[in-house]
């Protein structure tokens, strides 16, 4: 089962993600994807681990090259945050590219690979804002990805202040 | 308590008044009002304005507004789906009204989400 799980900032999203695999009874592998870069990211980082602790799950740190990771049938997944996933893969190197392919392909053969899967990505386009090149790209790339991955994800659920909002399947808890 | 979201201008305070029967002089609005009004209000709109406004104590201060305030309606945007400010103070705002919004929608029996004037109940637990 495959479970996408969107929304805002601070909407409720990663609770909910967790909530999902809560009685999942076998290996729990979180995977996170925010580089200890800036004090935002340490406190996110920190507040996340926080709330994860006693859950049982493992941490995998996987900032870019998600098609890297090979896991075992028998596990569940958390992957956070695609947001992350695709800043870390357009904006790591010198020159701008356009990851999509790689991050749904990667992100699919995961799916495809373990028992449960549990994705956290982000609703960044809804601000209205024109922004430069870099960040429109961004926000243009996070649109494609969440739609391809939306059209294999089994569950697609929407957090508005923490309360689920569904958009396709169903809600798993 | 209820709580009533969407973003700017989708017709939150029309649903008000229109389905819940609240009046427009009863409608306190959070971005300019006296805080001691808050306690006693039918309904308060821009939460999210006020959520700026009280800063670092927004968290105990909507605690404490659902606690001895359970009746109250409060209209909030939807701000924080778009991409992350550069500002530093900009950022925790969002954070905050993202976090202060899941505190009130979890005190709310009902949660209404108004998108282009249309109504759609996301939760309800009064039935």
């Amino acid at each position: 089962m495959t479970t996408l799980i969107t929304g805002g900032s601070k909407c409720g999203k990663s609770s909910f993600a967790e909530m999902i695999l809560e009685h999942f009874q076998g290996r729990k592998i979180y995977i996170a994807t925010m580089q200890p870069f800036g004090d935002d990211a340490f406190e996110a980082i920190e507040r996340h681990r926080k709330m994860r602790a006693g859950k049982g799950f493992e941490t995998i740190e996987q900032y870019t090259d998600i098609h890297e990771i090979s896991l075992d049938k028998d596990c569940a997944v958390l992957l956070e945050c695609v947001g992350n996933l695709c800043a870390n893969e357009m904006f790591a190197g010198g020159a701008i590219y356009c990851p999509n392919d790689k991050i749904v392909s990667g992100i699919k053969s995961l799916s495809e690979s373990v028992s449960e899967l549990v994705i956290v990505t982000n609703q960044v386009g809804s601000d209205g804002i024109s922004y430069s090149d870099g960040t429109d790209d961004y926000i243009s790339a996070m649109g494609d990805i969440n739609r391809r991955i939306a059209e294999f994800s089994d569950n697609v659920i929407e957090c508005v202040y923490g309360v689920p909002v569904l958009l396709k399947g169903e809600i798993p808890c | 308590m209820v709580m009533i979201t969407g973003g700017a201008y989708q017709g939150k305070i029309a649903y008000v008044m229109r389905n819940l029967g609240v009046a427009e002089s009863n409608i306190t609005d959070g971005s300019v009002c006296d805080l001691k009004e808050l306690k006693n209000a039918r309904c308060i709109r821009n939460y999210h304005e006020l959520v700026k406004r009280i800063g670092e104590d927004c968290i105990d201060f909507t605690k404490e507004l659902c606690r001895d305030n359970p009746d109250c309606i409060i209209i909030i945007d939807e701000i924080g789906c778009g991409i992350i400010p550069l500002e530093k103070c900009e950022r925790v705002w969002r954070e905050n009204v993202g976090r202060c919004g899941c505190i009130i929608a979890s005190a709310s029996e009902t949660v209404v989400r108004v998108v282009c004037g249309v109504p759609s109940v996301i939760k309800d637990v009064t039935s």
